[in-house]
């Protein structure tokens, strides 16, 4: 099964991605900033690993931004979407970190489902 | 009561302070007043000493002329006395007693008259040598003609006796033609004095009259050069330059405007950037609260979207219900995203990333948007959009997001079962587009205030018409960030045409 790892700082955010994407019919793991997220990525062993990563843009402790450069700085390639409620400013500098893409708050899901579907298939 | 124990009135020592101000840098005013109180006196000194010579040279010249005129008396008076004198020694019947009384009564008169003579020429060394020469020519014929005649014995040969008289009467006329020729040559002394005197007046108050054009003409160039450092201040200020402080100085006006105008750009200055300061505030509170709502927008928004999913479970009522959820949540995206343009175009940073694009296919979305609720409330909209179109140079989103500003304003004012009209032609290296509602207008004095922020007109239907009145605002931003331009025009009663100009790519 896809797993898909979530970061956001809230709960109902990490509820409302759980529910949405298990629906959807993928695996959720969920981390509430971008340290968590980090270590849950070093953590999972090579069968648990996220097949894709939501981060949300600004998180305390680590935002989904830093999480991604530090990311992309180790040579790790796996798919990152970033979550942003800033809509166009975050978009521009999630795109020069490497993100894979980009979806601002409220979220169309119809929109990030295709768009996960796309980059999961691609892995 | 009682009123309460002062202290007594110390001193200012403000006072001191403006004192020696006032004497190292005293005012204009002062100056002035100076400046004609030294003219004044100048020129007054000048004609009271020049008029005083005036008169003084007048009464010498009366004093002397008198002088003059009684020497030449006395002189006549001589020459009457010696020809008495003549006369008697000359009386019929020779020598006697009457003779000689007649020639004593003569003499004495000589006498008197030389008296009178020596008195007045004592200041007059030329008179008191004639005068000497006369006495002695008198004494001399004395002598030698009357006494020998008087004694009758050895009388004087008649060419002796003339030529004896005739020194006496020569002396006599040599002291009056002289006096005559004194008064003259005085006349022209005192003529040619009081000419003198006259250039030397006039050539005081004109070297008086030169100094106080001196003096003001310094005085005015003291005032010039702050005076057009204060121009310059102002220009600069005008310019926008809110650093701009002119230096102070010069008489106390200027110093006293410089301090003033400085004081008031410092004002202007603390005024601005406190207004800075506010409009940053502002826009930093849109910006956060745009993005803090959107957090608890995604949670509503996507909950309702999870419940929707299972509207096989809801009852009819509850799913009206979700969906007026979901539709509020989307208002409220709506209202958020209008505000943080808003906030960014305030701030300046509300950027356009134009390409060439078609028109076609941004019409089409934007239609495709407003379509639920025009067919919602039974309306009709017509798209024209001309073939052969160049392309806009325009960031498709930013003009898509324009047409539904403007076709959901049209939307909102157009009755039920109204008409909508949206038309695209090219003109000349521009797009022309027009979007035409059938609704009440808007009435002229209205027309300036449409693209303002929050309006939504006054009448009650508009405002029961609802809307952020964000929209318009926010699509002529956008209009202008690309280059274009946006105007309105309305008859009232029967709807209003807004209409966009933008850049085509060719």
């Amino acid at each position: 099964m896809t797993r898909i790892l979530v970061a956001d700082d809230s709960e109902t955010i990490l509820l409302l991605f759980r529910k949405r994407l298990e629906h959807a019919g993928y695996d959720v793991i969920t981390a509430t900033n971008g340290e968590e997220a980090l270590a849950a990525l070093a953590a999972a062993g090579p069968t648990g690993r996220p097949d894709l990563v939501l981060l949300d843009a600004m998180m305390p402790a680590k935002s989904g931004l830093e999480a991604l450069a530090e990311l992309r700085g180790s040579g790790d390639r796996t798919p990152v979407v970033i979550v942003s409620a800033h809509p166009g400013t975050d978009a521009e500098r999630a795109q020069e970190l490497g993100a894979d893409g980009y979806v601002a708050k409220p979220i169309d899901w119809d929109d990030l489902l295709a768009r996960i579907r796309d980059l999961t298939a691609a892995a | 009561v009682s009123a309460p124990a002062g202290t007594p009135p110390a001193a200012s020592p403000g006072v001191v302070d403006r004192l020696r101000r006032g004497l190292t840098n005293p005012s204009l005013a002062t100056r002035m007043r100076i400046g004609f109180g030294v003219l004044l006196v100048l020129l007054a000194c000048v004609t009271i000493v020049g008029v005083g010579r005036l008169f003084d040279l007048r009464r010498d010249f009366e004093d002397q002329t008198s002088q003059s005129f009684q020497l030449e008396l006395a002189a006549e008076r001589l020459r009457s006395a010696f020809i008495l004198q003549q006369s008697a020694l000359r009386r019929p019947g020779g020598p006697g007693v009457a003779a000689g009384r007649a020639y004593r009564e003569a003499t004495a008169l000589t006498a008197d008259a030389t008296r009178a003579a020596r008195s007045l020429a004592a200041s007059d060394p030329v008179a008191r040598r004639l005068l000497d020469q006369r006495v002695e020519a008198d004494a001399r014929w004395r002598e030698l003609i009357a006494k020998p005649i008087l004694r009758d014995r050895d009388p004087p040969t008649p060419a002796r006796e003339r030529r004896l008289a005739r020194a006496a009467l020569d002396a006599d006329a040599a002291l009056i033609e002289g006096q005559r020729d004194a008064r003259e040559s005085q006349r022209e002394e005192v003529r040619s004095d009081t000419r003198t005197t006259v250039l030397l007046v006039l050539a005081g108050l004109v070297a008086s009259l030169l100094a106080a054009v001196l003096a003001f003409s310094g005085l005015v160039n003291s005032m010039s050069e702050p005076l057009s450092r204060l121009v310059g201040g102002a220009r600069r200020l005008a310019g926008g330059d809110l650093e701009a402080r002119v230096e102070v100085g010069g008489p106390e006006e200027t110093e006293v405007l410089g301090r003033a105008f400085n004081e008031m750009a410092a004002e202007l200055q603390r005024t601005f950037s406190e207004r800075q300061r506010v409009e940053k505030m502002k826009d930093e509170f849109l910006a956060t609260v745009s993005h803090e709502l959107r957090t608890p927008v995604t949670a509503v928004k996507g909950f309702a979207e999870l419940l929707m999913m299972e509207r096989g479970h809801l009852t009819p009522d509850q799913r009206e219900n979700v969906e007026t959820i979901l539709r509020s949540s989307e208002q409220l995206t709506g209202l958020l995203n209008d505000l943080l343009d808003m906030a960014r175009s305030d701030a300046g940073r509300l950027e356009i990333h134009a390409r060439a694009c078609e028109l076609a296919p941004i019409v089409d979305e934007a239609a495709r948007q407003i379509a639920p609720r025009i067919r919602e409330k039974g309306q009709r909209l017509d798209l024209e959009v001309e073939d052969g179109l160049p392309q806009l140079h325009a960031e498709p989103n930013r003009i898509e997001q324009v047409l539904t500003n403007l076709l959901t304003n049209a939307h909102k004012f157009t009755p039920v079962g109204g008409q909508i009209a949206l038309n695209a032609r090219g003109d000349d290296g521009w797009i022309e587009l027009e979007v035409t509602d059938s609704g009440p207008g808007i009435p002229p004095s209205e027309l300036p205030r449409v693209f303002d922020r929050f309006w939504r007109g006054d009448d009650s239907a508009s405002q029961a018409a609802g809307g952020t009145g964000l929209g318009l605002p926010i699509a002529r931003s956008l209009v202008e960030l690309h280059g274009g331009t946006i105007r309105v025009t309305s008859t009232p009663g029967k709807g209003a045409t807004f209409r966009l100009r933008l850049p085509s790519a060719s």
